[in-house]
């Protein structure tokens, strides 16, 4: 267990930056999840906080030590990666004994570590087994099993879940979360799917483009983002984004009418704005209307979503519960001006 | 028309079938001729060069083996055989290794370099190479024999080996290098395991050439002969006893087929892989 610490920590390939002046700490057994659109540096961090990149500028901490020029093994991190990366020609019960053996342990010792991984995680009756005669999930958990045994201050962990099928991800989402309560070892997570993030993370660390948007926890960044990219990140489907102006009053003209402004900050009349509604904050009965027409609903069982058109021209999409319109009705979309989140056209937010 | 069309195909394959019958006979023709002259006494052969043994013996491979020497010509291809073969497949799995997945300054020339020297045949270089034998002490030892094969063989099994390990899953090193093990122990531990396929088809062939070799082996070798030096220095000595000859031929033959007969599908499939990425 162990806090990890970035400090200004950037990463060129040639003369692309990937990484820019990144600065963060991960407290000891939290579970962090780096999340972000692909090519926005989250695989690159973690494989820098590994060892498997070196760092091109900046100071990576583990648990107090200066790890920046260190070898992976001398980390004290365990990996799983997206595509397992099990040894073929090894059995289950070698392969999660590698690192240990490795470091010349006791065979008693390599034997209960293994034992003791393998009940965790239900292997126990495939330990003789190679990894081709294990199913994805099977597989996936001989690389935790893997990375258990070593017993690491840190567990990273690289988009794990991507190569299984939509159900088995659920169910190991859940294994995973579970795991991180019994172990309490500090871990980090890299997703692209930011449901992934919401359901498993103490913090999320949104990154674009190498650099840090926002860190904070799932609910915090759900319901309090620092910028338009972060607010439409997190969030299925994804917020709504209505052009807005700026009136006399304190007033924003959009959507074709006029709303009181959301935030208590002075706004100059003219401004160009945006202001953000989630789907799901579009289903009150009261408050601020929209008048739009339906263009086409996507039922989802329990619930649907309404894509339709405002009066300004914009598309719109807003949950339904309960009612389900058709196609071509003439609906009020209405919302609490609390939920409403403003943002200037620079994607900054405006609180 | 389809089944117009089908009998002619099947005439074009009778007709395609007739050049290929008479080229497969002219290759097992002279082993029907080495395999039964070998078992035919002298006069035997003076009588009937292309009939069938009527006395049927073994002298003549107890003489090849004992009184020309094969015996010992025949343990020096071996020790030159499986020196050379083992050293490439150490040789060329941890280099292919260090090719396909390791970053290091002027990866990309050195690779190059060995590429460009696939190119050259080894008579090109004869004059310089045994100037190099020579200086190094190194003519007519077994050493210098293995290390002329290992040399001469590499760049292709080295090529073949980076192809086959440029395939490989990155992670599986990195997985490795996290897992503590240090570069020789990820070689020895993953990638040498792993390259078995490979490994296996590369150490066939090199087993064939290196058997086969006469150039190398007439140059490095000179007091004791390999086998086929060995069998060709018999053409001259015994030009008259065509059936120790032939005996002789038999015996040299002899591991190459068994190798063959054993390891048929991964000679085809290794000479394949070798056809498409070189």
């Amino acid at each position: 267990m162990a806090r990890v610490e970035l400090k200004h920590v950037s990463k060129s390939f040639g003369s692309t930056k990937v990484i820019r002046d990144v600065s963060m700490s991960i407290e000891e057994g939290e579970f962090a999840v780096f999340v972000g659109p692909s090519g926005c540096g989250k695989s690159t961090l973690l494989r820098m906080i590994a060892g498997l990149e070196e760092t091109s500028e900046g100071e990576i901490f583990i648990g107090g030590d200066d790890v920046t020029d260190e070898e992976p093994a001398d980390r004290g991190v365990s990996m799983v990666f997206q595509s397992y990366a099990l040894y073929p020609h090894m059995t289950v019960a070698d392969n999660m004994s590698f690192g240990l053996r490795m470091a010349h342990r006791p065979k008693a010792e390599i034997k209960d570590k293994v034992g003791r991984a393998a009940k965790i995680l239900q292997l126990e009756e495939y330990l003789e087994r190679k990894p081709a005669q294990l199913s994805g999930g099977q597989r996936q958990r001989v690389a935790i099993g893997r990375a258990i045994v070593r017993d690491p201050k840190v567990f990273l962990f690289d988009e794990p879940l991507s190569n299984l099928d939509a159900e088995l991800r659920v169910q190991m989402r859940v294994e995973l979360a579970k795991l991180h309560r019994v172990l309490g070892n500090t871990m980090i997570y890299v997703t692209h799917d930011q449901t992934e993030a919401l359901t498993m993370a103490d913090r999320i660390v949104v990154l674009r483009s190498g650099r840090i948007e926002q860190i904070g926890t799932p609910d915090s960044l759900y319901q309090d983002p620092d910028n338009a990219f972060v607010a439409g990140f997190i969030g299925s489907p994804r917020m709504n984004f209505l052009k807005a102006t700026a009136q006399a009053g304190g007033r924003l003209a959009v959507g074709g009418r006029e709303v009181d402004s959301p935030v208590r900050t002075t706004l100059e009349p003219g401004r160009k704005l945006q202001l953000g509604l989630r789907p799901e904050h579009l289903d009150q009965n009261e408050g601020i209307g929209l008048e739009a027409s339906v263009e086409f609903v996507e039922s989802m069982g329990s619930t649907s979503f309404v894509h339709a058109t405002l009066a300004s021209g914009e598309t719109i999409i807003a949950e339904r519960r309960s009612s389900q319109p058709r196609a071509g009705d003439k609906i009020t979309l209405h919302f609490a001006l609390a939920s409403a989140r403003l943002f200037g056209d620079d994607g900054e937010r405006i609180r | 028309m389809v089944s117009g069309a089908g009998k002619r195909q099947r005439l074009a394959l009778r007709i395609a079938a007739v050049p290929m019958g008479l080229l497969a006979l002219s290759c097992l023709y002279p082993i029907f001729f080495a395999v039964n002259n070998a078992f035919k006494t002298r006069d035997d052969y003076m009588r009937d060069r292309f009939g069938l043994a009527t006395q049927p013996t073994l002298d003549n491979f107890v003489q090849a083996w004992t009184r020309a020497h094969l015996n010992e010509y025949f343990l020096n291809s071996v020790i030159a055989t499986l020196g050379a073969v083992i050293l490439l497949m150490v040789v060329s799995s941890m280099a292919g290794f260090a090719l396909a997945s390791l970053r290091f300054p002027y990866r990309r020339f050195l690779f190059a370099v060995i590429l460009s020297s696939l190119m050259i045949p080894v008579q090109v270089v004869l004059v310089p190479f045994m100037r190099t034998m020579l200086a190094l002490n190194l003519v007519n030892t077994h050493i210098g024999l293995i290390l002329s094969y290992t040399a001469f063989f590499l760049p292709f099994s080295v090529y073949m080996m980076t192809a086959f390990y440029s395939g490989l899953p990155r992670e599986l090193i990195e997985a490795a290098r996290i897992d503590g093990a240090k570069l020789l122990q990820v070689w020895w531990h993953v990638m040498l395991p792993l390259g078995m396929p490979a490994l296996v088809t590369l150490a066939i062939l090199n087993t064939l050439s290196c058997w086969n070799d006469i150039l190398i082996s007439l140059l490095v070798m000179q007091k004791h002969r390999t086998l086929m030096v060995g069998i060709s220095a018999l053409k001259g000595q015994y030009s008259d006893q065509i059936p120790l000859f032939t005996a002789g031929i038999v015996i040299a033959a002899a591991p190459i087929v068994v190798l063959y007969i054993l390891f048929q599908r991964r000679i085809v499939s290794g000479i394949a892989v070798g056809a498409v990425k070189g």
